[in-house]
């Protein structure tokens, strides 16, 4: 029976060409991701055992105790460790040494920035790393190169960076940090590790004094120990433990490296998962196709399988012969396909290591790669296969024995039910996720949205026969008699020519659902800058606005107001919620906020969002918010219109009383006197600025909008390639069909040209026969796609999405590629169909 | 073998030689054939299979190219031109019926009747198209897709199609070589019909003596070469010179 199959397949390999091709394009796509993160998550772990492998033991903050804190896992560590305890733990049994360490938030700047500042507060370029300078390798984790260790007022750089930035032994060295910008006297480089590799970010160490100067605390934020000789650092990392204090823990360095590789391996378990859904989209395309060429091929062999059941072979029996096939098929794909992700992850690595340098550690195909490609490519070839084969089993033997393989009609009643019952559940399930509160509501859209493709898939059959119909007129008076017989063969065949376009229906639904999501996405983008009337937003490259370089900007000629605003959570009720302070008697000529009344009314009240006064709050109430360094109780005088952006709203000073020092302006706006020419004034600030605060930006509204834009469009751009390999299956799926269709219908092709139908009419008969479908299936998909993602953005009007934008034009780009794609997949079916010797046609037996 | 020439000639062959293959594997089909077809006339091919009858037809139609020699239609000598010229000459001057599978499944039978018109773009004489399908009885049988009609049905829509956009010549490969005899008389009486009240020309390749004694005139042929020719042909007399050939 394998025998059978195999000779099967290598006696007619054409026909499986395109079904094997589509397999390995989706195969690959996990091969790839699976290899590529693979070599990331080695090379990683190579930086962090080396990182790690020079300390014994460290201490530091525990990173279990800063989460129960309901902290920002994202901020900076806290300075937790007094000098006095680096004592304590230098006393243990068993240190050698211990030396406390500081990391400095902060930029070392080229020598000339000043004149010329970072106009682009995004584009900060790889951070700065900066820390206190122990003197011992094990500890720096650097070795010293060139010159001598800093003291104080001194500063020593990485062997890379030194000459990069340009500077030389002696020259002196400027750093940004919050409070402003310092000198410092270069007076060594070292190299980081063995091969400084840093990835491209800037290592720098200062003296103990300078670097708690710097940031703004006297105490250490880690502790790293050297154990004496024979010492077992882990019991001395147990002993250390009991000296510390509490929130903190003791780890040996081994220990921590593996953490912290695992801790990166499940970021690239992300990666990988996201890489195998979108494979998953291309195999699920993919299986259109290989449903479509078993089910041809099994019409096609009919009386191939009809003379086999008469000779004695068991209906299940040819069965396992189709499936054997299909395996053979899966086998020979995904290995094609593992192959194919290999290069292409050499590929991409080696363009990445192009851009940021050699983060990968050798690339080796893991085997988790080749269990998941092949089982993925089998389990899809083996279902999809499953009911054509099961078909082919049902064929009686007298079939062997009809003259003409004229295959009866089956009604598309069955389809039809099946379909719209599909679509009809699939809808609701979608609906179900999006607007009724349930956990997880991701896995309900995905398995609504499967259902939905799957029945709209199954009625697109019925739909095409009328279309086909209504379009027999219009193709006949465009192209003549070629457009009539190309409706007409899409016509004859409505599976066929739905699975067909059901199969481009998927990837373009798709685009055109992330299509709508950004449109509208950039609706909302372009709303919200409307309502600024502030000429410029201040950032910095490093977090929070210092609020000195606040008060230069205030400072300059012609800056009629500067507002701050910062953020933080505040408990009500036993209820966390975010809260916005901003110079309440300022904003109004900034940004247009929806409040009733204005913000000049706060009168040093609290502002709430809808969110809060659905909890029960009303205007007029007195409140009492628990902020992280003090309660304040106020009274609410007044409404917001969206919970978007926070649920609560105070002026500057009640800020200031609910969080103390820690409230930071995330970000500033700018309003100048009238009359002010916007883009001197920005020279003016930034040029004040420099000096002190060159990492602080001004950004005129404008080009932020259009910042936000092009940001979204790339997003769009991203998606639109990880959905191309699904798109190029898709349309290698309409060469497909229209291949076997030629191959089926060479007699009649034959006696077209016997009566005189020219060869390059045949070759248009089968291309407008191809752009039919390829547009059928886009127009169907931007239908799906452009519903599903208004019901998304409808779905999420509570995040600020303000009404559905159709991305009109994309709608019209994909039509037109739709058309070309189709023009282009008709080129080898055409190619064949008009080739084919007449003679021969018209001799076809059958 | 050359007969004496009618006042035109429809189509033509001189000194036709056809091989398919090469070096031993080559077999000769035609065999330096010399055939004047005449107007309106009913011409059979008939001879033992092997003898290259097909081929004859359809080297003569322009469907298959001759090895050596030459061959015209209308005059137009097709033996030289490129194959978009030959689909031309075919498409202008030439109807076919073929033995099985005329008639494109998905069009309906007034649809597969007009094509080779529709391929033109050249409009439908309806007087004519109304005369043809009268003759042939299938008025009522126009919006039927080919599945739905008879073998018979089907074979006459073909002929009509032939017959429809006045081609100088017919080629029939074995017209009713799938039918039963009744229908297959009925149909062979309808090309002698168009032969006799319309001047049609036709040239029919059979193996069946009653079939060819439906035409003016049998070329018999043998090993790619015509043996004899035949005038008023009776149903026994072919029988009996098909014996002679060892049949």
């Amino acid at each position: 029976m394998f025998r059978l199959a195999l000779k099967s397949v290598r006696h007619n390999p054409k026909r499986l060409i395109l079904t094997a091709i589509a397999v390995a394009l989706g195969v690959s796509l996990v091969a790839a991701s699976h290899t590529f993160t693979n070599a990331l998550s080695s090379g990683f772990s190579g930086l962090f055992s080396e990182i790690y492998a020079g300390t014994d033991v460290i201490v530091e903050t525990d990173p279990e105790s800063a989460e129960s804190d309901g902290g920002d896992p994202f901020a900076a560590v806290e300075a937790v460790f007094e000098p006095a305890v680096v004592d304590d733990v230098a006393a243990v049994d068993g240190v050698d040494v211990a030396v406390g360490g500081i990391q400095v938030a902060g930029s070392v700047l080229p020598p000339d920035t000043g004149e010329d500042a970072p106009t682009d507060p995004f584009a900060g370029g790889p951070p700065s790393q900066i820390f206190n300078w122990s003197g011992i390798p094990e500890i720096d984790q650097s070795t010293l190169v060139d010159g001598r260790g800093p003291e104080a007022g001194e500063i020593v750089l990485d062997i890379d960076s030194a000459p990069g930035l340009g500077y030389e032994l002696g020259d002196t060295v400027r750093i940004a940090t919050d409070g402003g910008v310092q000198d410092f006297e270069l007076v060594g480089t070292v190299q980081f590790g063995e091969s400084n590799s840093l990835q491209g970010a800037t290592l720098a160490y200062l003296a103990d004094e300078d670097a708690h100067a710097l940031a703004g605390d006297p105490n250490f934020q880690q502790i790293s120990v050297l154990v004496e000789d024979g010492a077992d650092a882990s019991a001395v990392a147990g002993s250390i433990g009991e000296v510390i204090p509490d929130g903190t823990r003791a780890i040996t360095g081994e220990d921590k490296a593996a953490e912290e590789t695992e801790a990166l391996d499940d970021v690239l378990q992300y990666v990988d998962i996201f890489a195998i859904a979108f494979a998953l989209i291309s195999l699920f395309v993919g299986a259109y196709i290989i449903v479509n060429t078993f089910r041809i091929i099994v019409t096609q062999r009919t009386r191939e399988f009809g003379l086999m059941r008469a000779i004695g072979v068991t209906g299940s029996q040819v069965r396992s012969m189709i499936l054997l096939e299909a395996i053979v098929v899966a086998i020979l794909a995904s290995t094609l396909g593992i192959i194919a992700g290999y290069l292409l992850a050499l590929g991409a690595s080696a363009l990445v290591s192009l851009f940021v340098g050699d983060i990968f550690g050798t690339m080796t195909l893991p085997i988790d790669a080749i269990l998941w490609a092949y089982g993925l490519g089998t389990l899809v070839t083996l279902v999809s296969a499953l009911l054509p084969a099961i078909h082919a089993s049902q064929i009686s033997p007298m079939e062997a024995l009809r003259e003409s393989a004229t295959s009866g009609k089956k009604p598309l009643k069955v389809r039809n039910i099946v379909g719209t019952a599909l679509a009809l559940v699939g809808g609701i399930v979608i609906w179900m996720g999006l607007f009724l509160d349930l956990e997880r509501p991701y896995i309900y859209v995905g398995a609504g949205a499967v259902a939905l493709v799957i029945g709209v898939t199954l009625l697109a059959a019925q739909v095409l026969v009328p279309m086909a119909f209504g379009l027999r007129s219009l193709l006949t008076r465009m192209f003549g008699v070629d457009g009539k017989l190309a409706a007409n063969n899409i016509r004859r065949e409505p599976r066929r020519s739905a699975n067909t376009a059901a199969a481009l229906m998927i990837g373009v639904m798709l685009l055109a659902l992330v299509a709508t999501f950004t449109e509208s996405l950039k609706t909302v983008v372009t709303a919200q800058f409307s309502q600024t009337s502030a000429e410029f937003f201040v950032f910095s490259a490093q977090g929070p606005v210092p609020q000195g370089a606040l008060d230069v900007i205030a400072e300059q000629d012609g800056v009629s107001a500067v507002v701050r605003q910062g953020y933080m959570s505040v408990d009500l009720d036993g209820q966390s919620y975010q809260l916005s302070a901003l110079d309440a008697d300022t904003v109004d000529r900034a940004f247009d906020y929806d409040t009733e009344p204005e913000f000049s009314g706060i009168d040093g009240g609290v502002f709430i969002s809808p969110d809060v006064r659905d909890a029960g709050v009303a205007v007029g109430d007195e409140v009492t918010l628990e902020g992280p360094e003090g309660d304040v109780t106020l009274v609410v005088t007044g409404t917001m219109a969206t919970s978007e952006e926070a649920s609560l709203w105070v002026d500057w000073a009640q800020g200031v009383e609910l969080a103390g020092d820690t409230l930071e302006t995330s970000g500033g706006m700018v309003v100048l006197e009238d009359g002010m020419d916007v883009d001197e004034a920005q020279t003016q600030i930034q040029d004040a600025l420099a000096d002190d605060f060159p990492l602080v930006a001004l950004q005129q509204p404008g080009a932020l909008e259009q910042f936000a834009n092009q940001f979204i469009d790339l997003l769009l751009g991203v998606i639109s390639a990880l959905l191309a390999s699904a798109l190029v299956i898709a349309i290698l799926g309409v060469a497909n069909t229209l291949l076997l269709s030629v191959t089926e219908r060479t007699r009649e092709i034959g006696l077209l040209r016997a009566v005189g139908l020219k060869r390059s009419s045949v070759w248009r008969m089968i291309t407008v026969e191809s752009m039919v479908m390829a547009v059928f299936g886009t127009i169907l998909g931007m239908i799906l796609g452009v519903s599903l993602g208004s019901a998304l953005v409808l779905a999420l009007e509570d995040f600020g999405f303000d009404g559905v934008t159709v991305p009109w034009i994309w709608l019209i780009v994909y039509t037109v590629l739709a058309a070309i794609a189709g023009v282009l997949a008709a080129i080898w079916p055409a190619w064949r169909a008009s080739r084919l010797d007449i003679l021969k046609a018209i001799a076809t037996d059958g | 073998m050359t007969t004496t020439a009618a006042p035109a000639l429809a189509a033509t062959m001189r000194d036709g030689y056809k091989d398919y293959g090469f070096g031993d594997a080559a077999v000769r089909a035609l065999n330096g054939v010399n055939v004047d077809i005449a107007r309106s006339e009913f011409t059979a091919i008939m001879g033992p299979s092997g003898s290259g009858k097909s081929t004859l037809l359809h080297t003569l139609a322009g469907l298959d190219r001759l090895t050596a020699g030459a061959s015209t239609i209308a005059d137009t000598t097709i033996t030289t031109l490129s194959e978009a010229q030959i689909t031309e000459v075919r498409r202008k001057y030439i109807g076919f019926v073929f033995q099985s599978f005329n008639l494109i499944p998905s069009l309906t039978a007034k649809e597969n009747i007009t094509l080779p018109l529709d391929i033109s773009g050249t409009d439908v004489d309806k007087a004519w198209f109304d005369e043809i399908i009268g003759i042939l009885g299938l008025g009522d049988r126009l919006t039927h897709l080919p599945a739905e009609l008879s073998g018979g049905q089907q074979q006459r829509v073909a002929v009509a199609r032939a017959l429809v956009s006045r081609p100088e010549i017919i080629f029939a490969d074995e017209p009713s070589g799938n039918l039963d005899s009744r229908s297959g008389a009925e149909l062979l009486g309808f090309m002698q019909r168009a032969v006799k009240e319309f001047g049609q020309t036709i040239v029919m390749v059979t193996h069946d003596p009653t079939a060819a004694s439906y035409a003016d005139r049998i070329l018999f042929l043998e090993d790619g070469q015509i043996v004899d020719e035949m005038r008023e042909p009776t149903a026994e007399r072919v029988l009996d010179r098909m014996k002679q050939m060892g049949h």
